[in-house]
């Protein structure tokens, strides 16, 4: 009588280590024939398993309330928005993309980037307004050769003129007349 | 993506300005020819924009045109063109620096050359090459760069 009692006893505590996970559907077959054949017989494991029902029942019914009511507005509106933009992105829309900092900003990036093109620009303008339609230090004249007359050039920067005079020799002024 | 497509577009526009003396296009040359001389007086009116120049360097009388033509020349292609007396003239551009176009001229007789020389051109220069003779008179060649 002791004997049976202490089995059932012993049978009773290692199934009530398996009830939780009865209760949560992760239990094996095996394990699982083993809770539902002593069930039955065990009333102190059936209220141990109709107390979790009845503390599920009593937590999952105000969360699901809640969210029912609340329905996360600012979710769906974000959510719209990021599909409609990727739907049809105008050209208002894709100006505005472009020119939003706000990425370079969390990325503090910003403040060397805009120095970057400080610099870059600093370096390029004068480059792009210098005045290139004369060249005030260079000569027209890069270089001049003949076997046949001795030249001169003459060169003057205002009023812009340059010429090139060919002085005949002999030899070629006579082949000429 | 889209954001380093943009950083690079910014670049490339930032330092297009160092790559500038890479573009060529084609350049607009006149080629006046004219016989100057003291013998009778009178000036072309197809050589006004000359007058000034001219009239400050030389002491003739007389300035008549003898040849007027447009050339359009490419990089590295020569143009020729027959000028009196009995000489031709040929033209090939070799570099272009922003607005400034190099040209070398060569004046030749026979296949002969006479005078070879390299010019820089920006839009609305001039340059003139003068000495041969030709009767009484002394022939100028006056290049000038088309804006």
């Amino acid at each position: 009588m002791w004997k049976g009692g202490g089995s059932v006893k012993s049978e009773c505590s290692s199934i009530s280590k398996l009830l939780e996970k009865y209760f949560d559907q992760e239990v094996t077959p095996k394990e699982r024939s083993l809770v539902e054949g002593h069930l039955p017989d065990c009333p102190a494991c059936r209220m141990a398993l109709d107390s979790m029902q009845n503390l599920r029942i009593l937590i999952k019914s105000p969360v699901e309330e809640a969210v029912e009511k609340e329905n996360f507005p600012w979710v769906w509106e974000k959510i719209e928005k990021g599909i409609q933009r990727k739907e049809r992105l105008g050209l208002w829309d894709f100006l505005k993309s472009w020119l939003d900092v706000t990425p370079l900003l969390k990325r503090k990036i910003l403040i060397p980037a805009v120095a970057a093109a400080v610099i870059l620009i600093l370096i390029t303008a004068p480059l792009l307004f210098k005045k290139t339609t004369s060249y005030p230090t260079l000569s027209v004249v890069e270089y001049v050769e003949s076997e046949t007359y001795n030249v001169m050039v003459y060169e003057l920067e205002t009023p812009q003129v340059t010429v090139i005079w060919l002085f005949e020799g002999p030899e070629e002024e006579s082949s000429t007349s | 993506m889209r954001r380093k497509a943009s950083f690079f577009v910014i670049l490339i526009l930032l330092l297009s300005p160092f790559f500038g003396d890479v573009a060529f296009a084609q350049v607009q040359v006149r080629v006046r020819v004219m016989e100057a001389s003291n013998v009778g007086s009178g000036f072309d009116s197809s050589l006004r924009d000359l007058h000034d120049q001219l009239g400050s360097l030389f002491s003739f009388s007389s300035y008549r045109l003898l040849k007027d033509e447009k050339v359009s020349l490419s990089l590295n292609q020569s143009v020729l063109l027959s000028i009196p007396p009995e000489r031709s003239l040929e033209l090939t551009l070799i570099n272009q620096r922003r607005v400034t176009a190099e040209i070398r001229v060569k004046i030749t007789r026979q296949g002969r050359d006479l005078l070879t020389t390299l010019v820089r051109l920006a839009p609305g220069r001039s340059v003139s090459i003068g000495g041969p003779k030709r009767g009484e008179g002394t022939i100028i060649i006056a290049l000038s760069r088309l804006q």
